[in-house]
């Protein structure tokens, strides 16, 4: 619900955060009232869009034409760290330690935790590998609302599990029985 | 704590990150980032002033016939824009209503976005949603002279 309408002045202050989508819901709409309907607001917010599109195709061109590959090598060689591998470093771990079954134990646990939960993740996936063909014709249209806020008088929210739908329903003058689909 | 206690300590607490990692483990959908998003928005009247059905809405011929209570359904304008993630595209609706989308992000292969629906001076909806890449769901009403205005509006990724 709006007081007043907002001022260039105050829109053009907030248009960066607009645009960032940093402002809250009411300031949001403010923003987006006054832009469409002020020429100039609306061109600094095409300004924005376009320096954001010309900054991005900047930044992702250099970033395309680094080799992460060579630099890596460069920062590996820079290291000078000595590769030990893992199945030696295992074995060093393992063999370390007073009282071996106190790492054991622990470690043989944690092996058949590991292999059973692998196996139930395995059992519990494998079937929707193969999805049944009906699955893919239709579309999952659901949405899913996270939140909802109106200025008019009776919104209802309509989730048709048959048709796997849903409908925002806006009414104006609620009558008896609404005018909801 | 002497050595072979902490590697058991750390053994014990890597089995608890795991069976954690397990049960709290986003769907993995293997599919990659998505650039941008095309949204679309179509414009519907529907009403009972004919039992005309607008070839173009063949697609969705099952939802407005089970969801609605009229005998016409047509197509009166359908837009398509391309946006980056976290942009802004607007639409001109007939009826003096304006459709702002931002789509925010793509994540377990759904899209979030936030929508607004403004007619003249009044939002008449707010609302943050989540909905399948490549699916639709619908805006209905106000009431109009000629019937009621449906507006479907969806997403698109573009890899």
């Amino acid at each position: 619900m709006f007081e007043r309408a907002m001022t260039c002045r105050e829109a053009l202050n907030l248009l960066p955060l607009f645009f960032d989508g940093e402002l809250d819901a009411n300031q949001m709409r403010a923003v987006a009232l006054h832009s469409t309907r002020c020429g100039g607001c609306e061109d600094e917010l095409r300004r924005m869009e376009r320096l954001q599109e010309a900054i991005s195709a900047q930044v992702i061109g250099a970033v395309d034409e680094v080799d992460f590959a060579v630099l890596w090598r460069g920062i590996d060689e820079r290291l000078g760290t000595s590769h030990v591998s893992w199945w030696t470093r295992a074995r060093a771990w393992w063999s370390e330690g007073e009282r071996g079954w106190v790492i054991k134990v622990p470690a043989f646990a944690a092996a058949a935790a590991v292999a059973l939960l692998g196996f139930l993740l395995w059992t519990r996936t494998a079937p929707t590998t193969q999805p049944d063909a009906s699955q893919v014709a239709s579309v999952d249209n659901a949405a899913s609302i996270e939140s909802l806020d109106s200025d008019v008088d009776a919104v209802t929210v309509l989730n048709d599990a048959e048709t796997r739908t849903t409908v925002i329903w806006v009414s104006d003058d609620t009558p008896a029985g609404g005018d909801a689909p | 704590m002497s050595g072979a206690a902490l590697r058991a300590f750390v053994t014990v607490l890597g089995m608890q990150c795991v069976a954690l990692a397990a049960e709290g483990a986003p769907e993995v959908t293997g599919i990659p980032a998505a650039d941008a998003v095309e949204v679309r928005i179509g414009a519907v009247l529907a009403s009972n002033s004919s039992q005309e059905f607008d070839a173009r809405l063949a697609s969705m011929h099952r939802q407005f016939n089970t969801l609605f209570p009229y005998t016409s359904y047509r197509l009166v304008k359908e837009e398509h824009q391309r946006v980056p993630w976290g942009g802004k595209v607007g639409f001109d609706i007939p009826g003096g209503r304006y459709v702002m989308v931002i789509p925010r992000e793509f994540k377990n292969d759904r899209v979030y976005m936030k929508v607004m629906v403004i007619e003249g001076s009044r939002p008449i909806i707010d609302t943050s949603v989540s909905l399948r890449d490549h699916a639709t769901f619908l805006v209905g009403g106000p009431r109009q002279h000629e019937g009621v205005l449906i507006l479907s509006i969806g997403a698109d990724t573009l890899h």
